[in-house]
């Protein structure tokens, strides 16, 4: 297996009134092709600051300062305008968070398929188009003669089948979901987001799956990274984090949600709030909210234990708690 | 020592990261100066008659004169004191009017809010100036102070639109509620806690109708709406307008009252500016922005982010 | 069509609520309208019977007979069937036919200006938007409201002053719609003259709605914030069209509905103007009402610019439905 998307010490500044200020500091994470990944963290860690990134979406004042997005070889930090604009969907498209206002509310349904066929120079043809978008619409569960509605006329979960049938309009090789169904209720949920794993298997694309929500990603996910204040602090596969998290605030993460299949256990939570990006303290950055928190962890930034692809940030890691780490 | 005490005062600080703002009151000030300081400034009355009929500027009339003999520039002066005066009193009435009634809508909601509603839309579609001719008309010549009346109990529909939202939006929002159910009574929660959070839209909308009020002065007097024996920058023009100073060339008549209308016009303009970036943090975005342009510029090494420039 | 329906019956609403005021303003000051009104026909007719003093209560609605709940409603009826009196200064004309002609060309005045200042404000909107904290978005937006709060008079008059009557740049005509005697060779000519008039009033009513920038800069930041614009530009949208058919589109719905506000401005605003322009629209007719004291014709010009500010705000109306599906939905 190679590397499908490849990101190399990503840096991402907001300006603010007091100056810069570093949202996402120096990550690096591969995918490789047909894999899913998971990208979680409480709101604010920057998660979807790199979602955006990757598609060079992020707005302003977000600034890209430092790194390389390579998808395909193709980095795609150095894109010009143009190249950028056919690479976007065409290679990697996205499903954002919010399906309720991310469609234009003025346009129908068939135009914005057409839209993205029109756009990548796919067909010109409205007939043509209208085929395609039926024929999509319909694998995601909704009739096609809804195409000729507009936006308002859809229910949320529809809205969403939508998006998700719009993002695999030209077969991308992978596929962002930034918080997808945090607006929906649990059931439907799930439902989609099956749906789209099914789809996976069927196109042969790969997955960032972005949430706070640990308990559905383990469950979709092959790889996890959990990122705290700018930073990934730990990755290694769904499982390993699920039954042996090194990083204490992993292990809070994941204490924090009830597992849909495990055993109904005692919820811990992390104390404390997430970290004031314009005032980063000196070692580690979880020091505040740690419970194995030492002295050297307020003294020196903890170095990286990497085993193959799997890494954590830790001083003090929670070492094997309930089975090895293998 | 006390000179570095001072720049750190909050005011300065203001000021400096206003420009707007600053610009704004060294024109209200210089305006309040010379209307309110008038004595100072010229050594004629407003009612001043010289042997000298409309003369150019010279340096004994620095605005030249009228067709009857009047001193522009004095007239100028002592006239903006008027205009001045007749724009705070309907805007203090236009904003009582229109809190009142838009808080009073915003706030209670439901049926009450309905009629409010419909009375400010119908308010919104009766073009004013017709309407404050008629009464005008019907009065006869209409003192100064009566046109402030009348402009300000004629538009406060505007803000009073502007305040019913923006209650209905504080109403809300959580602390109102939580509020409730600490068992507050109504009035008392709309005293305490609705009206602070208020006062930069009140302001707004005072400063707004000032500037409103202003306008609708000069124009009601300009067309004969008012006293002709008044001195303010409305009747000036309006004079100026029935003397055919236009046609004759003697621009000097228009200048004062003119130059007063903009400078005037202009500083409440500037400084309603700040008092919307105080409360709006959309504008404050605008400064990140302008932030954001200057990063970019200086680092190339940052990629142009998902916008086009 | 419930939307206009709705907008329809709060358009009769705001009509009987203007005639309303027109009937009960009379009664609420001092001075009796009739018989100032009956002194003024005096001077112009030289007699008066009692047909005529009939006559001109029931125009006024005013009885010492009748209650007044019943001349109210007397009133408001002749009033709907476009029997709204004589103007006694340009009698026997009635006020309908006095107003007509003024009506025309400030309705003329009117429309271009608002098209033109619709174009444009919202054009240099969309260009504040998009270069947001830069210095032409302070130039735009801070000028057009500079701009907006000079007094119409004082802009009007300076204009005047300088390009219709100054010697060296006054290359415009100081007075009129169209040259007077003037006998066009052809149709295109006659509208070149019209166009040479009305180029400064026409100038001036668009100066003042230059605020205009800055609400369609505002929609138009709270747009770009939205998802569906990323959404559309990660779908390949090109840049412009973003702006155009993502932005601007869906910016432009708030726009139309304060467009009602800026009517209102706008008419007080173009009044004046064609006063200082001399030109013949109804705020001539109401300089000339108010010189004259003609009470009825008055009234019409506050009935008339009425009616012209409610079928303003109905193609408003009927352009946000044409914009904004949401609304056709609720039609249905």
């Amino acid at each position: 297996m190679s590397a499908l998307l490849e990101v190399k010490n990503l840096s991402v500044d907001y300006i603010t009134l007091n100056g810069a200020v570093r949202a996402v500091d120096d990550v690096s994470f591969s995918i490789e092709e047909e894999q899913s990944m998971g990208l979680a963290g409480e709101s604010g860690c920057g998660k979807s600051t790199i979602a955006y990134s990757l598609m060079r979406l992020h707005r302003p004042p977000a600034l890209i300062a430092d790194g390389s997005i390579k998808l395909g070889g193709r980095d795609i930090i150095k894109m010009g305008e143009e190249e950028l604009r056919q690479f976007r969907w065409d290679q990697i498209s996205m499903v954002f968070q919010s399906a309720m206002n991310c469609l234009n509310p003025v346009v129908k349904l068939e135009k914005q398929f057409f839209e993205i066929y029109k756009n990548h120079g796919i067909t010109k043809n409205r007939q043509e188009a209208r085929a395609r978008a039926e024929k999509l619409i319909e694998i995601v569960g909704i009739p096609k003669e809804r195409l000729n509605d507009y936006p308002h006329q859809f229910s949320g979960g529809m809205r969403q089948r939508a998006v998700i049938a719009m993002a695999l309009a030209l077969k991308p090789k992978l596929l962002i979901m930034d918080e997808p169904t945090t607006a929906l209720d649990t059931v439907v949920q799930r439902e989609i987001l099956q749906r789209v794993y099914e789809l996976k298997k069927e196109l042969k694309f790969s997955i960032l799956f972005i949430t706070h929500d640990l308990s559905l990603m383990m469950e979709f996910c092959d790889n996890v990274s959990i990122m705290y204040a700018g930073k990934i602090v730990e990755q290694a596969p769904a499982q390993t984090i699920l039954k042996n998290p090194q990083h204490p605030y992993s292990y809070g993460l994941k204490n924090s949600f009830p597992s849909l299949h495990g055993d109904i256990g005692y919820m811990e939570g992390i104390p404390g709030s997430p970290l004031n990006m314009s005032r980063i303290p000196r070692g580690c950055r979880f020091q505040d909210r740690c419970f194995r928190a030492q002295d050297i962890c307020f003294k020196e930034v903890p170095p990286r234990q990497q085993r193959g692809n799997d890494f954590y940030d830790c001083h003090n890691p929670m070492g094997t708690l309930t089975g090895s780490r293998n | 020592m006390t000179l570095k005490k001072l720049d750190n005062h909050p005011l300065f600080k203001f000021l400096r990261d206003n420009p707007k703002a600053t610009v704004g009151f060294i024109l209200i000030f210089t305006i309040m100066l010379l209307t309110l300081g008038a004595p100072m400034f010229t050594r004629f009355e407003a009612g001043f008659r010289s042997d000298q009929y409309r003369v150019a500027p010279n340096s004994v009339f620095i605005l030249g004169t009228t067709q009857l003999g009047r001193d522009v520039w004095a007239q100028t002066l002592y006239g903006g004191r008027t205009s001045l005066l007749v724009g705070i009193l309907a805007g203090v009435i236009a904003v009582t009017l229109s809190t009142v009634i838009g808080i009073t809508a915003g706030y209670f909601g439901g049926i009450v809010d309905g009629i409010i509603t419909m009375v400010i839309n119908i308010a919104m579609v009766i073009p004013q100036i017709p309407l404050l001719l008629i009464i005008a008309a019907l009065m006869g010549g209409v003192s100064p102070m009566l046109i402030g009346v009348l402009i300000g109990f004629t538009s406060w529909a505007w803000g009073a639109r502007v305040l019913r939202s923006q209650t209905m939006s504080i109403r809300n929002r959580e602390f109102i509620y939580s509020a409730e159910t600490l068992g507050e009574t109504k009035l008392r929660r709309l005293f305490a806690e609705v009206m602070p959070n208020m006062l930069s839209m009140m302001s707004s909308a005072f400063v707004g109708t000032i500037i409103y009020a202003i306008m609708a002065q000069a124009t009601l007097e300009y067309i004969g709406f008012g006293d002709p024996l008044s001195v303010t920058w409305g009747t000036m023009l309006y004079n100026a307008q029935n003397t055919a100073a236009l046609q004759t060339g003697a621009w000097w008549e228009l200048l004062g009252p003119c130059l007063g209308l903009i400078v005037l016009g202009s500083g409440l303009t500037l400084i309603n500016f700040s008092i919307d970036e105080l409360s709006n943090p959309k504008l404050k975005a605008q400064r990140i922005m302008a932030g954001y342009y200057k990063a970019k510029k200086a680092e190339i090494t940052y990629t142009k982010a998902g916008e086009t420039e | 069509m419930n939307y206009i329906f709705k907008r329809l019956g709060f358009y009769l609403i705001a009509f009987v609520a203007a005639v309303t005021i027109n009937f009960f303003i009379p009664r609420l000051m001092p001075g009796d309208p009739v018989q100032m009104y009956m002194a003024k026909l005096y001077q112009t007719s030289g007699k008066i019977d009692a047909e005529t003093i009939a006559a001109v209560e029931k125009l006024f609605g005013f009885s010492k007979t009748k209650p007044i709940i019943e001349s109210y409603f007397e009133y408001v009826g002749s009033i709907f069937q476009g029997n709204w009196g004589f103007s006694f200064s340009q009698y026997p004309l009635t006020v309908i036919q006095a107003l007509t002609r003024g009506l025309s060309w400030t309705v003329f005045l009117m429309g271009t200006s608002l098209i033109i200042s619709f174009l444009i404000n919202n054009l240099l909107g969309i260009v504040a938007a998009w270069r947001r904290g830069s210095k032409l978005d302070s130039f735009l937006t801070v000028g057009g409201q500079l701009m907006a709060n000079i007094p119409a008079v004082v802009l009007a008059l300076l204009i005047s002053y300088t390009f219709a009557r100054s010697e060296k740049f006054g290359i415009f005509p100081a007075g009129y719609a169209v040259t007077p005697l003037f006998r066009p060779a052809n149709v295109l000519q006659y509208i070149g003259d019209v166009a040479y008039h009305a180029f400064l009033p026409v100038t001036c009513i668009v100066m003042l709605q230059l605020n205009g920038i800055m609400g369609m800069r505002a929609n138009m930041i709270n747009q770009l914030g939205e998802d569906f614009i990323a959404m559309g530009r990660a779908k390949g949208v090109p840049e412009y069209k973003l702006m155009i058919s993502y932005g601007a589109r869906n910016a432009l719905l708030p726009v139309a509905t304060t467009l009602a506000m800026q009517i209102g401005f706008m008419l007080g605003g173009s009044l004046i103007i064609e006063v200082v322009f001399n030109y013949p629209g109804l705020g001539k007719v109401m300089i000339g009402a108010l010189d004259s004291r003609d009470y009825p014709l008055m009234q019409g010009i506050l009935l008339m610019s009425t009616i012209l500010m409610l079928s303003a705000n109905f193609i408003a109306d009927m352009m946000l439905l044409i914009l904004d599906p949401r609304l056709r939905k609720q039609g249905r």
